[in-house]
């Protein structure tokens, strides 16, 4: 593999001036990348393809805007998160985050436990990814999509906020409950935890 | 000596700065903290196994080979998914609404049966949703406009056509709700249009000063905190019904 920002910084500044080898460039390079991000938060690899499109296609019109004050691949996901949050509420399952009031009665994890295979912890890790998607799955999206941002990302909770377009204490509550849930999934294997 | 809770343990395992300052020394003093957050770090953990479908070698190169013909037209290409074809798709929901609201008050027998054989809860459920939908749409617009840099001339364009589209919607709405008696709401709706209204009358060249008047108003109003806290309540009482 190249070296990844100095390459970038590179093929970035000719992008910027319209370059579109230099565009093909970051774009074969960080497509699998933004494909993952887009995918967490959709669980849908259709979707996720037409994300990284979408998130490109956006890159390329936004070029000379970027200002090199992140990472090209940092910017990238930005744009992929607030894209690919806008995809999700334009769909009908879109709740939006949860005020704290209400935040009493989510649904509980009753399909969970017998989706979950016995706790044979010497799984391999594709297996254990096989175990952990129906407890993402039951994620709201608002909820997958913020801890997708937060655990996958490492985006702080402020910046997780703006890409949601809430505030933050409503990206914050999305969190609390996304962890919560996903703990409360993994209980019927959680005793058998190392 | 009073535990850490969890969500204050999520803050500190992601060392988010709005986790409390004592974090740190109580849990360096508490075994039972300590035991919490270290089963909370190694659950969490565990969801760092889960990763998106493994892609191949060439999918850098399939997404170029996709992407090429589009960034020759322009923005305006993209993949299958478009925004415009839903707003589209809304207005006819919107007037399908009305068209059940009217079917309620006026039992006039042209109307299909099916529209006029609904219980008034079940109305009452539609009129919620329709209504909390149009203002996920107005928040998801009114968020872009505030916060999305890239919202710039170039771009406001397609921003202000949502807005008339919305503008539009939101007379249905108002509509269905006056018939339903829910004036509050309405009243609400009166200011949402009014943005609306001179966000989708920004002229054709509009400048970054235009754009920077709306977001103030957006801002001065807390017209989007309001927007999400009748969403919200509308969810609820949805939910309800
Ligand atoms: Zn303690």
């Amino acid at each position: 593999m190249n070296d990844g920002n100095y390459g970038d910084a590179a093929a970035v500044e000719r992008a910027r001036n319209g370059d579109r080898d230099a565009f093909r460039v970051l774009v074969e390079r960080h497509a699998s990348a933004v494909f993952r991000l887009a995918y967490r938060m959709t669980l849908n690899e259709t979707d996720a393809e037409d994300m990284v499109q979408e998130t490109f296609l956006r890159a390329w019109s936004e070029m000379r805007r970027f200002d090199g004050r992140a990472s090209f691949g940092t910017w990238l996901h930005r744009i992929c998160a607030n894209r690919t949050v806008d995809f999700l509420r334009s769909r009908k399952r879109w709740q939006g985050p949860a005020m704290p009031d209400t935040d009493r009665e989510y649904d509980p994890f009753r399909n969970l436990a017998s989706a979950a295979p016995s706790p044979e912890r010497e799984a391999q890790s594709a297996q254990t990814g096989a175990m952990l998607e129906p407890a993402l799955a039951a994620l709201s999206e608002v909820e997958r999509a913020a801890f997708t941002m937060r655990h996958y990302e490492g985006l702080a909770i402020d910046d997780v906020a703006a890409a949601l377009g809430v505030q933050p204490g409503a990206a914050r509550h999305s969190i609390f409950r996304a962890v919560r849930k996903l703990r409360r999934a993994l209980e019927p294997v959680g005793s058998g935890l190392p | 000596m009073k535990h850490l809770s969890e969500e204050e343990l999520i803050l500190v395992y992601y060392e988010e700065p709005d986790a409390p300052a004592m974090a740190q020394s109580h849990l360096s003093e508490c075994a039972e903290c300590r035991a919490a957050a270290g089963s909370l770090a190694r659950e969490l953990g565990f969801f760092d196994e889960w990763n998106a479908p493994a892609k191949g070698e060439d999918f850098g190169r399939d997404a170029w080979n996709r992407l090429a013909p589009a960034l020759d037209s322009g923005r305006e290409v993209g993949p299958g998914w478009r925004p415009v074809r839903i707003w589209a798709a809304m207005a006819g929901f919107a007037i399908l609404l009305v068209a059940v609201f009217l079917a309620g008050r006026l039992s006039r027998p042209a109307l299909p049966p099916v529209i006029a054989g609904l219980s008034d809860q079940a109305r009452e459920r539609i009129l919620a949703i329709a209504v909390a939908d149009h203002l996920d749409r107005v928040e998801t617009l009114l968020t872009e406009i505030s916060h999305d840099d890239s919202n710039a001339p170039d771009v406001f364009a397609a921003d202000r056509e949502r807005a008339e589209d919305l503008a539009q919607e939101g007379q249905l709405m108002k509509q269905s709700l006056a018939l339903h008696g829910e004036t509050a709401t309405t009243g609400f709706l009166d200011d949402v249009d009014r943005f609306l209204i001179e966000a989708a009358h920004t002229p054709d060249r509009v400048g970054e000063k235009e754009i920077a008047e709306l977001r103030q108003r957006i801002d001065s109003g807390s017209l989007l905190f309001k927007v999400r806290i009748v969403e919200s309540n509308l969810r609820n009482e949805e939910r309800k019904l």
